[in-house]
This record gives C-alpha cells, sequence and structure tokens, in this order.
C-alpha cells in the first residue's frame, strides 16, 4: 500500500463555529492506480489533499489528527503527521508531489520555467552537477511533450498559455520522480480538447512510471476517463468508496446516487422539441461582427484589429433555444453581449422581430432592452452587492412602467421569486447572504422582471455544483415553457447542451463553423472543428 | 440564516461596523468628536462672555448676543447631524440635506444675526468687579481667544497655573491671550479646512474620475493629461503665491487646497469605474436599459467609494497639516488664532515657552494620528483579503 489515510480529520474554526473540513476520512491507494475524489465545492476534497501534504494554514485549525502512512518505493512506512517539517520537505516534492488548478498563480511570474523546474530538481537532488540537473530538466520538459523544449525553458509563464503552464507544472513534479501525485482539479481551467491532452499525458507518464495519482475533480467526465477508483465526499466525509465502473452504474449511497443523477446526461428529457424548421426566427443575425482595435503609440493608430466576432449569420427561432458552444476565446460571450449591444457591434445587422436593433439610437435602444435580457455566469458579480433583492428587481420594472407603484412592483417580485422558488422574505436581503444557486436564481429573477422574449443565458451554470445546474436548467426550461421564451445559451458543457438545447452552433476563431438540430451536432457533426470538440468532451460511460 | 437581523444590514453599515471594532479607530473617532464637540461649542466654553447674568433681577446672555454668523451655523450643522442620523435615508440625501439646511441657514445667519460692532471683553470683568450684578455664570474658561487681558495689566507669557489669581489651564501668549481658548477656538479651522478642502476634492475628483472610467477613450485620455498637470503643481508653493496676491483667507486656502488635490481621488475613481464598467451587475443594469445617471449614480458609484473615502481621511490629516504648515510660516489667517499660528508664535519669541509649543503642536499631532488611524481601519475593512480576521 503506497499511501494509507486512517480516521483523517481537519476541523477550522471559523467566527466560533467548527467546520468539519474533513471528518472522519479513511481511504488508501495503491502503486501505480489512479484514485479519484470527487464531490461538490466544499465538500473537503482539496483539504484532504492539503492535510496529507501538510500545507494546512496553521491559523485557526480546530482538530487535527488521523494516520496518514506513506510507503515510498523501497523504504519503510511513514506516518507523515509525525515527521519534523524538514523531514516532511523531503517528501513534498521529491515523494509527494502536487499540481493545482491554476497553472498561472501557482508558478513563479519573475523566473523562468527552466529555473524553476531546476530548483525543484537542485532541492531534491542535491548531488547532481549543475549539467546533470539541467539535463534532467530538459527530460522533464521533453516527457510532457511541451513542444519545442529548447526554446522554451527560457520563456516566462506569462509567455505559456494555459495548457502548457499545466504541462510545465506537470513537469516540474515529475523532474523528482515522485511516487505519489496529487491532482486538484489540474484540468478545470482548461478547455475540452486541452484537457483531453493533459489526461491523456498524465496516464502515459503514470503508465511509464508507475506512480500513483490522487486526482480531485467534480467532474464526473473526468473520472470515468481517468479513475481506476473513486471516493465520492459530501460535507467533509467519504461517503462511498468503490470501483470507477461500479460506483458511476450502481451507486449504493443516498448522496452518490443523487449526485450521479443530477449530471445532465442523467437527467429526464424534456417533451420532443417543437419542429424545428417552421417557427418565424425571432433573432437573425446577418453578417454580424465584432473587431476590437489595437491601438499603438502616442496617437493611438489603429494597428491592427481582435475579430471576436467575424460575421456570424444565424437564426433563433421563437420559442426555442439556441445553444452557443466553444472554446474560451472564440468569441461566444462577446457574440451573446453583441446581440444586446452591450458591446457595440462594428458590423452586420440584429433583426430582433424584423427590427434591426443596431440601427436604434440611445433612446429607442433603451426603451426596447426590456425585450431582451441577459443572465451571467459569476453569480458573485452579477448582483449590485449594495442594493436589496426588492431594489435590484424593482428598479428594472419602476424604469419600464412596470406596475402602477412600488406595492404593485413588490407584489410582481414576490411572485417572480416564487417562480424562481425562492422565499418572499428574501427581497429584504442583501446579495451576500445567498449561496452562488440562490443569486442564480436571483438573477433569473431579475431578467424574467421585464417580461422579455429573449434571453441570454452566458454560461449560467458553469461556477455551479452539478445539483444546483440540475436544479436551476430544470427550472429554466419549465419558465420557457411556461412564457415562451427564446434563449439563447451560451456554454461549454456538451452534457448542458444536450439536455437543454434545440438547435446548436459552434463557434470557433469569431466563426460558426457549424450549426443545426443539436442532436445532429453532437451525434453526427460533420465539420473537423465540431468532430474534435465533440471527441474530447469527457463523457461519463460504463 | 441564524440570525436574520444582524445579516440583514446594508454595506456601509457592515464596513463601519468593522471599522470601528477596531480600538486605533475607536480612539480616532473619539478624538475627532472631542474636536467637533469643542470647534462647535466652542463659544459656550471658552469666553469672556458670561453664559447667564443677572442684573437687578432681570436675566440676559452676552454669550448670545456676541454669537457671530459663523458660531450660528456650526450649531446648525450640529443639530442638523443629530437631526439626520437616525432617520432612514440613504448617505447621499443626507449629504443633500445637511447642505440644504446649511444654506438657507447660512443666509439667514449673515443677514439677520448682528452681534454688536464693538467688543470690549474686559466689560463684564469690570462690571463684575463694581458689584452690578446679582450673580454671574462664566464659560469653563472664561477668556475669548482674544482677549488680551489689557483690565488686568498682565505681561503675557504666563506659565500653565502660575498664577494664583487666575487660572490659565494652557498658560498665555505673549500678548496675554488664554493658551486654551485660542486651541478651542482653533479646533473649528483644524476640522473645518480639514473637510471643506477634502470635500471640495472628493467632489471633482469623482465627477472628472468618475467621467474618465465611464466612457474611457478620448475623455479618459484628455483627463489623465489634466490629471497629471495638477499633480505637477506642488501645492504648498501655489498657496503662498496665492497668499502673496490675495491676502490672506480660510476660504482661498480651502480652495486652493482642495482644486490641487483631487487629482489622487480622480485617478482611484478612475480605476474602480474601470473595473466596475466589466462588472456583470453594471451590465445588467445596462441591459435593463436604466438611465445613466441610475447605472453611474446607484450601481457604480456606491461601489467605488470604498478607496476614495479611505484616502479621503488621509486627505483630512493632509489638509490640516498644510494649514498648519502655511500658518507656522506666518502666512496663515491674520486675526482668528490657529495651531500653526500659535506654533509660529512660540518659535518667535525670545525664550523658549514650552507651552505655547506643546500643546498646539500635540493637538496637530493627534488630529492627524486620529485620521490616519480611522483612514487605516476603514482601508483594512473594505479590503476582502483581511475581513476574515480581527
Amino acid at each position: 500500500m503506497l499511501l494509507s489515510v486512517k480516521n483523517l480529520h481537519t476541523w477550522f474554526r471559523h467566527q466560533g463555529r467548527t467546520i468539519k473540513a474533513v471528518d472522519d476520512v479513511s481511504f488508501e491507494i495503491d502503486r501505480g492506480e489512479t484514485f479519484c475524489l470527487v464531490g461538490e465545492s466544499g465538500s473537503g476534497k482539496s483539504i484532504t489533499a492539503l492535510s496529507i501534504m501538510r500545507l494546512l494554514p496553521g491559523t485557526n485549525l480546530d482538530r487535527h489528527d488521523g494516520e496518514i502512512r506513506f510507503q515510498a518505493q523501497g523504504e519503510a512506512s511513514v506516518g507523515l503527521t509525525s515527521l519534523s517539517e524538514a523531514e516532511m520537505r523531503q517528501v513534498r516534492g521529491g515523494q509527494i508531489a502536487m499540481i493545482f488548478q491554476e497553472p498561472m498563480s501557482s508558478l513563479n511570474p519573475v523566473f523562468t520555467i527552466g529555473e524553476q523546474i531546476l530548483e525543484a530538481v537542485q532541492l531534491h537532488f542535491p548531488e547532481l552537477s549543475e549539467e546533470d540537473a539541467w539535463a534532467r530538466v530538459m527530460l522533464a520538459l521533453r516527457e510532457v511533450q511541451l513542444p519545442d523544449p529548447e526554446t522554451r525553458v527560457q520563456s516566462y509563464p506569462h509567455q505559456l498559455s494555459g495548457g502548457q503552464r499545466q504541462r510545465v507544472m506537470i513537469a516540474m513534479a515529475m523532474a523528482c520522480e515522485p511516487d505519489l501525485l496529487i491532482a486538484d482539479e489540474p484540468t478545470t481551467a482548461l478547455d475540452v480538447t486541452v484537457q483531453r491532452e493533459i489526461l491523456r499525458l498524465m496516464k502515459a507518464l503514470q503508465q511509464r512510471t508507475g506512480m500513483a495519482i490522487l486526482f480531485i475533480t467534480h467532474d464526473f467526465g473526468v473520472v470515468s476517463e481517468i479513475a481506476d477508483r473513486v471516493g465520492v465526499m459530501q460535507k467533509g466525509k467519504l461517503v462511498e468508496v468503490g470501483q470507477t465502473e461500479q460506483l458511476i452504474r450502481r451507486p449504493q449511497h443516498s448522496y452518490s446516487k443523487a449526485l450521479i443523477a443530477a449530471l445532465p446526461e442523467n437527467l429526464a428529457r424534456h417533451a420532443p422539441h417543437t419542429p424545428v424548421s417552421d417557427a418565424e426566427p425571432l433573432i437573425r443575425l446577418r453578417q454580424f461582427q465584432i473587431h476590437f482595435p489595437v491601438r499603438k503609440g502616442l496617437f493611438r493608430r489603429e494597428v491592427d484589429r481582435v475579430r471576436a466576432v467575424d460575421g456570424v449569420d444565424l437564426e433563433i427561432p421563437r420559442g426555442q433555444i439556441l445553444a452557443l458552444v466553444g472554446e474560451s476565446g472564440s468569441g461566444k460571450t462577446t457574440l451573446g453581449r453583441g446581440i444586446l449591444r452591450l458591446t457595440e457591434p462594428t458590423g452586420g445587422q440584429v433583426d430582433f422581430d424584423n427590427t434591426d436593433i443596431t440601427q436604434l439610437d440611445r433612446r429607442q435602444l433603451r426603451r426596447f432592452r426590456r425585450h431582451m435580457q441577459i443572465i451571467f455566469q459569476d453569480p458573485i458579480s452579477s448582483l449590485n452587492p449594495r442594493l436589496s433583492i426588492a431594489g435590484i428587481i424593482t428598479e428594472p420594472m419602476k424604469v419600464h412602467g412596470i406596475g402602477e407603484n412600488q406595492e404593485q412592483r413588490l407584489e410582481i417580485a414576490r411572485d417572480l421569486l416564487a417562480q424562481v422558488q425562492m422565499e418572499e422574505d428574501a427581497l429584504w436581503r442583501y446579495p451576500h447572504e445567498f449561496s452562488g444557486g440562490q443569486r442564480q436564481r436571483i438573477g433569473i429573477a431579475r431578467a424574467l422582471s421585464l417580461n422579455p422574449s429573449f434571453i441570454v443565458c452566458d454560461e449560467i451554470t458553469s461556477a455551479l455544483d452539478v445539483s444546483v445546474q440540475a436544479e436551476i436548467l430544470r427550472m429554466l426550461l419549465d419558465l420557457r415553457a411556461e412564457r415562451g421564451l427564446t434563449l439563447l445559451f451560451i456554454t461549454h458543457n456538451i452534457g448542458v447542451v444536450e439536455y437543454v438545447s434545440d438547435r446548436t452552433a459552434v463557434m470557433y476563431q469569431g466563426r460558426i463553423v457549424e450549426q443545426g438540430p443539436t442532436a445532429d451536432i453532437i451525434n453526427r457533426p460533420q465539420e473537423q472543428y465540431t468532430q474534435q470538440l465533440i471527441a474530447a468532451v469527457p463523457r461519463v460511460r460504463f | 440564516m441564524t440570525e436574520p437581523q444582524t445579516k440583514r444590514q446594508s454595506y456601509w453599515r457592515r464596513i463601519l461596523g468593522q471599522t470601528f471594532v477596531r480600538w486605533g479607530a475607536r480612539l480616532g473617532l473619539f478624538w475627532v468628536g472631542v474636536l467637533a464637540f469643542l470647534g462647535v461649542f466652542a463659544p459656550f466654553l471658552a469666553s469672556s462672555f458670561p453664559l447667564l447674568l443677572s442684573q437687578d433681577g432681570e436675566l440676559s446672555s452676552p454669550v448670545l448676543e456676541y454669537l457671530q454668523p459663523v458660531d450660528v451655523l456650526f450649531l446648525v450643522a450640529f443639530i442638523t447631524l443629530l437631526l439626520l442620523i437616525p432617520l432612514q435615508l440613504t448617505l447621499l440625501r443626507k449629504l443633500l440635506a445637511l447642505a440644504g439646511v446649511l444654506a438657507i441657514s447660512a443666509i439667514l445667519a449673515y443677514a439677520w444675526v448682528s452681534p454688536p460692532k464693538l467688543v470690549i471683553y474686559e466689560q463684564y470683568r469690570v462690571a463684575e468687579a463694581q458689584g452690578s450684578y446679582d450673580w454671574v455664570l462664566y464659560a469653563p474658561v472664561p477668556y475669548s481667544p482674544k482677549d488680551y487681558q489689557r483690565d488686568r495689566g498682565e505681561s503675557g507669557l504666563e506659565a500653565p497655573l502660575s498664577n494664583s489669581e487666575r487660572t490659565h489651564w494652557f498658560g498665555t501668549e505673549q500678548n496675554g491671550a488664554d493658551v486654551l481658548s485660542r486651541m478651542i477656538h482653533a479646533s473649528r479651522i483644524a476640522l473645518g479646512i480639514g473637510f471643506v478642502a477634502t470635500g471640495i476634492a472628493m467632489v471633482l475628483g469623482v465627477i472628472i474620475g468618475g467621467l474618465m472610467g465611464y466612457f474611457s477613450g478620448v475623455v479618459d485620455i484628455l483627463g489623465m493629461r489634466l490629471v497629471e498637470i495638477f499633480e505637477a503643481v506642488p501645492t504648498l508653493f501655489l498657496l503662498l503665491t496665492f497668499v502673496a496676491f490675495f491676502g490672506r483667507s480660510l476660504y482661498i486656502m480651502m480652495v486652493i487646497i482642495g482644486i490641487t488635490s483631487w487629482p489622487g481621488y480622480a485617478r482611484y475613481v478612475r480605476a474602480e469605474f474601470l473595473r466596475l464598467r466589466k462588472q456583470d451587475f453594471v451590465q445588467a443594469a445596462e441591459a435593463a436599459g436604466l438611465p445613466l445617471s441610475s447605472i453611474l449614480f446607484r450601481h457604480m458609484l456606491p461601489n467605488g467609494m470604498g478607496p476614495v473615502l479611505v484616502s479621503a481621511s488621509f486627505g483630512v490629516a493632509a489638509a490640516i497639516l498644510a494649514e498648519a504648515t502655511l500658518s507656522f510660516l506666518g502666512l496663515g489667517l491674520v486675526d482668528d488664532p490657529s495651531w500653526g499660528e500659535m506654533l509660529n508664535q512660540a518659535v518667535k519669541s525670545s525664550s523658549f515657552n514650552w507651552w505655547m509649543a506643546a500643546f498646539p503642536g500635540g493637538a496637530i499631532f493627534f488630529t492627524v494620528f486620529a485620521y490616519n488611524l480611522i483612514g487605516e481601519a476603514l482601508r483594512d475593512a473594505i479590503d476582502p483579503y483581511l475581513s476574515k480576521s480581527g
């Protein structure tokens, strides 16, 4: 047994309350296997990893005990909790290495990547000569398939892309040949195609070196791609451990069951969609483009343009949901905001119900805005922290003359909150008192307050846990049916696309590469890019 | 949701709560409160005119007769503040109400309040000595700041409590005026110049910075150049020049300190607005078709005021120091006492008289220190990374 954790407790004290971040967790990891810890945010998966590494913040730690035994290749088993800080430093990086979610902030911006890997190597192999150490650095970079390692070794972190940085992090971890690699959501910040490459790389490295991986994630797709065994965590407790296939197919614990049932792939399909072809389009984009000028020099001359959205033709039929998918930087968010003229389009035309809204002047546009609303990704920044919920929901109504007086508007606001399944006393609270999912509901209520016919949903569930995501998606579909809404649903999650949308458009480098009925796009993609994208999505199999 | 009552408070109430749990901020606030009290009630705390006297069975109050329009304004401002605080209004509305009341009462005060032109400080003391009053009630410090006590033939420069006949808690200066009385009256100038100069700077800075941040582009480029030009002007030398040209006036000083220190606020507000402009809730307000005034003043400004308020509390301290410096250089107000001018007196006199240096110097030190403490605590309270501890 490489690592065995027994009765691990990590409790924190915060404002007089005890938070049981890790509560009596026991598991074992064998040599060469991949063990996935999966759970929703706040379930204690990262704290478990940090407890093993003994990287916990020292302050307000309430209880920290349990047995963590680690047996490196050809050495006696040691209890990590009883090691001195100096001995522990030898273990960290040398025998247990760790990589994090955000590769930009885990690399030091003022050193080249070569220097950073070199430092790790020299720390753990002080007997190596400078040349041998450099050779090892190059070997590690080659191993993680960083393109052109001879030049890249001199690069600074900001000169690399997200995927390349994560490769560098892995190279740094691998350079010291650890027995155990702890990976804390290493692919969450990456695009799906890059994610697939990184996952493949980790698997290949594991097969070659025989190291074990403790992989922390919230994504069951990733789990089914990489894990041998899975542990499900809930509120600090490890509720179920099992072989990946078995656990995903036949979860035993009620929480695991709920979690797997909430995956968009497993949600009960709604009734067949209205026929796609004959509905009259509510939104029609013609040669729509948004270019951002790149200005330089004293007189800020325009030297180049970023073509965020570059000539898009798109139709959204009335009452339907169009999913817009694409990787980060493909221009999908800019397109969504451009339709609402939150970002000014630089060319083309947007017909909303046969009115070209790019031609409206400011006053007309302001009045027109009640027909089109937007819901945002980040539930934290989407609500004004200084206003009560009542203020947030009723102010737009007042401006557009909905409701005769404040009493009536509050009445409407209460109805809206009921529709998004919130208590009515939420009206008098402030945004910071709500959880992410609740805030997202308030955001939806705000968008609905003007009774719009078209809503842009910009990644509205990607900051949420799967169970909350399932509730929000279900609610949105109900509201769509009730009110006959037309939605532009921007997302990168193919599972959500399948569940929610009637039609799908795939965006790549500012252009729509393919569009059509969702089932066709996902099952029979025609364009090469779409095929790559769909293939890269980690799917829950078995 | 265990304690819904305490959780349901607005942002500013939370921030102020977090600010004033720190003992430094409490100390600072206490000191500023003491100064404000002294400033507002100065005529009743230190005055040669009796608060109340009875002559031949008739009551009269010389203090009220001699009340200046400025004194009345300070009192009105204080009472209005006391009345406004418990009201359920937004901060902006409260400020507007205060400004309105002050403007009206300023007009009324200067029109109607007319104290006697000829001021004879010693008349009541002399009359009392002659026994013409039944009884007299004096202020705690029975000397006006400009009462040089000619009737007593005092030479001045008495150390604190050295004279057995009269009590001068902080001694007297070379003209024979009471130092404590002068300091009490000078606290008005310190407070007034701090608040008014910072107020002017803040209003200018918020407007210009807000426009730069919201519209960006050309407005931003021009605004930043303006900011740089104003930042290049050294306040002190500008003040010296203006004093040379226009004579010594408290109001000119306030305005100059105000219009040379706005660039700092403009920079803060600009940066905040640039950041807020991209925030989802501002985009949502725009998508809802809210008018520009609401987006700017309801959604952006309250969220961007944090750093401005922090630097304002340091700005008040800086303005007080600037005034003290000018007065110390002998370029302050001609007649009215100010702490800096009192320090200047201490230096000028041929012998070193510690009480003339220590008390005003200490007052300047503590006031600047108090504002810095408040600013420091406010900054910590607003900083989201620090708010968890403490």
